[in-house]
């Protein structure tokens, strides 16, 4: 807490100082302020129930208020946290702590440039160091440490960083180091092609008491399970980006050492007993990645690839979920935005996994455009994960209504992503619209509908998860500052886990949500009533499970 | 040009740097048999409460529970354990018939905080360095155990049942030897019953075990959830006496159940300080 007091000084004798002079010196404050108010209301039905703000707590918020100054060739900033009762960090759980999340101070001078403080940054893509924040998950994985860089010539720049990722107001005990040399090559003077490589090398030093875990851990494993764990570590990544008129090919290869990593669905054999759950592996891991785009008139047209092997790079073995992650690897699949569409998303596997993804967008004239994207998705042995076919075909009439239609048709190893054993492959279809329709020049209606068709569970007699589902919305936009949405999700033909009443029948739930949102300037305020099923919640490529949800929530944002 | 190789230098450097030495690695020593039979209570060494919070519809919690297994045949009587059948996994399966989720599931819950995932254990209800709270993940457990059993008791625990198997009365006798000076200002004793190869269904990776063996379940406690306060001065070389009786369910299996006794500090703390085990029906 002294650090905080001392930081807290620092940055407030700037401000003070600056402020007297600050409109000569050309120093510029700015911010933003982000706030969510959720009041729970107990449903069991849905299983909005036993946790602790359901049960006692009935209320729960965080925030987030930014504050970035500049002046002196200095740039300078913090962030407040707050959070009280919050389940964010833990769907089933209560967080309650607040304080400095984050400060920096950054400076160039000439072509040293420096940063202290927490670090967001990345390597490459990320696939061996992205440290960054997704707040709807509560990520915040900023390197707590030192970033200096180098400009060696006009297109070739060199970093190298050090310090301890972030955990909430604390830090990681691992020490994370690392070097990136990006550079610039244009191929000819008329500048038709162009190259931009990249080299990165991070290592990671586990501290003793993780080490210490580790061992203990270990010791109970069968010899033929056991390993000399590493206390450090070391990944490799080469990239590339070929531009060439209408090309752009992004390709990447990554190594890792060898690295205690955790496999949930390791097997441990003692004696005749197999047992399936978290084991300790020590393996060298490879990711390979490529994303080619065509950008011809009126088309655009992207292919990407990946293949993960053994590429769980995280502070500690120990942590698990989104805990931890040194790295990011981008997804494999289109990230969907209408509510059906979106209810299943393929996590990330960082074990395991061979993917492919196509995209295909065609515009002819300003009326009509067409999309289709396919995503194919397995692991390392053949087992399917996730195929995915979407197409959408969007057409504007004289700038009275727009119309956008499509249909979506999925496989999703809800075993496998989801740990829910004996699930077989879910499988739907879903035809979606969305028509907006422009009343005069401030207001405006939308319609919005969805119908999942789920397939059947043959083993259950039953149909797939929670069956299929019918989704409508409307959204009535009045003027520049009110918006006004209803909505409902209907699970119009319940399916297997669909929740029971006391008979044992399968009940067919409304989750109605009704959202009025007000916007003036740069602040949107936002006050819901929501009953929201449970399910598979992802921001980029990482997700997590959420629980049912029950009760009204606010929100605030704004910048300035 | 100059440039470039600089450039190289530095690259080659770094990476020469960071390989330049081997480490020293860590080593294992994998078994260990902790003592098996019952010792006198004054040999007793440091035992360590671990309490695992579990539930049927938790797929991953048998391996959790496989864990705990191992844990005890390495640690023996030095390590106790409590299964806890309570949170979001422990609503029960219609064909549930041994009512596994345990009433105070809730409110140790609410006392030792919820997980962020199952199979979870709270050891010795510490709050480890690096830890988001006293709840910790499988892996972890074997390390915290092995840290918690450095060191001698500074409280031993004997525990006296005496069981009429008419009545199905349950008169428990416990006794702390105070070893060293404890400073806390909040003392307690918790006491639970906890009952072992109990049959019924249970989520596993290959679907709905109807005959899984349930070890070491919390069937209640005999004294307050969260502990009685003890208000003697724990002074070395003092002993500390409480008695209690209770009747126990005739749904329990009283030869499979066991008295679970710990002394730990109350308030914000609640770190334990010892625990011991012993059965009912000896």
């Amino acid at each position: 807490m002294k650090c905080y007091a001392y930081i807290i000084v620092i940055l407030g004798s700037l401000w003070v100082s600056s402020t007297l002079s600050a409109q000569e010196q050309g120093g510029r404050l700015s911010g933003s302020l982000e706030t969510n108010a959720n009041f729970f209301v107990r449903d069991s039905l849905i299983g909005a129930a036993n946790t602790p703000q359901y049960d006692r707590q009935l209320f729960g918020s965080e925030g987030w208020l930014n504050l970035n100054y500049s002046n002196w060739g200095f740039d300078i900033g913090l962030r407040y946290d707050f959070f009280n009762n919050s389940n964010l960090l833990n769907p089933t759980g209560s967080y309650t702590d607040q304080g400095i999340g984050m400060w920096y101070v950054r400076k160039r001078i000439k072509k040293l440039g420096f940063e202290a403080g927490y670090i967001y940054d990345q390597v490459g893509s990320g696939i061996i160091f992205r440290s960054f924040e997704q707040r709807p998950l509560l990520i915040d994985n900023a390197l707590y440490g030192l970033k200096v860089d180098y400009q060696l010539s006009d297109n070739w720049n060199i970093k190298g960083f050090t310090g301890r990722q972030k955990q909430q107001f604390d830090t990681y005990s691992s020490v994370i180091r690392g070097l990136n040399i990006e550079g610039y090559v244009q191929g000819d003077s008329l500048g038709t092609w162009s190259l931009a490589p990249g080299f990165g090398v991070v290592a990671r030093t586990l501290d003793d008491a993780s080490m210490n875990s580790l061992v203990a851990t270990l010791n109970t494993y069968p010899t033929e399970d056991l390993f000399i764990p590493n206390y450090n570590s070391y990944a490799f990544t080469l990239y590339n980006t070929l531009s060439a008129g209408i090309f752009s090919w992004y390709v990447e290869g990554a190594y890792k050492t060898e690295d205690a990593m955790n496999d949930p669905f390791g097997e441990i054999q003692r004696g005749d007993n197999i047992t399936i759950g978290d084991k300790f592996i020590s393996e060298a891991g490879t990711v390979l990645y490529s994303s080619l785009s065509i950008a011809p008139p009126k088309w655009g047209i992207t292919l990407e690839a990946k293949r993960t092997e053994n590429f769980s790079f995280r502070t500690r073995p120990q942590s698990q979920l989104n805990r931890g992650l040194i790295n990011f690897l981008p997804p494999m699949a289109r990230i969907n935005t209408y509510r059906l569409t979106a209810r299943y998303n393929a996590a990330t596997q960082d074990l395991a996994e061979l993917a492919y993804q196509v995209d295909v967008s065609y515009a002819p004239n300003r009326k009509v455009s067409f999309n289709a994207n396919y995503s194919h998705i397995d692991d390392l042995d053949g087992v399917k994960l996730y195929r995915e076919v979407f197409t959408e075909v969007q057409y504007k009439h004289k700038k009275l209504w727009k119309l956008t239609s499509g249909v979506q048709v999925q496989n999703y190893n809800q075993e496998r992503y989801e740990f829910k054993p004996q699930a077989p492959i879910v499988e739907t279809v879903i035809p979606y619209f969305d028509f907006v329709y422009k009343l005069d020049r401030s207001h405006n209606v939308r319609f919005e509908g969805q119908y999942m068709l789920t397939g059947d569970d043959e083993k259950a007699g039953a149909k797939q998860d929670y069956g299929d589902w019918v989704f409508g919305l409307i959204e009535v936009s009045l003027g520049r500052n009110w918006t006004l949405t209803a909505s409902d999700m209907f699970n119009i033909d319940p399916g297997k886990n669909s929740p029971v009443d006391d008979s044992g029948e399968k009940q067919s739930l409304h989750y109605p949500r009704f959202d009025v949102y007000y916007t003036t300037g740069p602040t949107r305020l936002a006050l819901s009533y929501v009953k929201q099923v449970e399910g598979v919640v992802c921001t980029g490529g990482i997700c997590r499970l959420e629980p049912a949800f029950s009760g009204v929530k606010f929100s605030a944002n704004t910048s300035f | 040009m100059l440039k470039k190789y600089f450039s190289f230098t530095v690259l080659a450097l770094f990476i020469l740097l960071s390989f330049s030495c081997d480490e020293v690695a860590p080593v294992l020593n994998p078994g260990g048999d902790g003592p098996t039979d019952d010792v006198p209570v004054e040999d007793q060494m440091r035992q360590v409460l671990i309490e695992e919070f579990t539930g049927v519809r938790c797929v991953n919690c048998p391996a959790g529970s496989e864990a705990i297994e191992v844990l005890l045949n390495t640690y023996g009587q030095q390590l106790v354990a409590v299964s806890i059948h309570a949170g979001f996994f422990a609503f029960p399966y219609p064909e549930s018939d041994s009512e596994l989720e345990s009433p105070i599931g809730s409110s140790l819950l609410s006392l030792l905080e919820e997980p962020l995932g199952y199979p979870t254990a709270v050891v010795n209800r510490k709050h480890f360095d690096g830890e988001e709270g006293r709840q910790v993940g499988q892996s972890t457990w074997p390390g915290y155990i092995a840290q918690e059993l450095e060191g001698d008791p500074a409280v031993k625990i004997d525990i006296i049942p005496t069981y009429n198997e008419t009545t199905r009365e349950l008169a428990v006798d416990v006794d702390l030897y105070v070893e060293e000076n404890v400073t806390a200002d909040d003392i307690r004793l918790t006491l639970f019953i906890t009952e072992s190869n109990i049959e019924d269904p249970q989520l596993t990776p290959a679907g709905v075990d109807t005959f899984y063996v349930h070890k070491h379940a919390l069937r209640d406690a005999i004294t307050a959830f969260d502990g009685n306060t003890l208000s003697e001065i724990f002074t070395a070389g003092s002993v500390v006496s409480r008695s209690y009786t209770t009747t126990l369910p005739t749904l329990w299996n009283a030869n499979e159940c066991h008295i679970v006794a710990f002394v730990h500090q109350g308030g914000s703390t609640l770190d334990v300080i010892q625990a011991h085990q012993v059965d009912v029906v000896e």
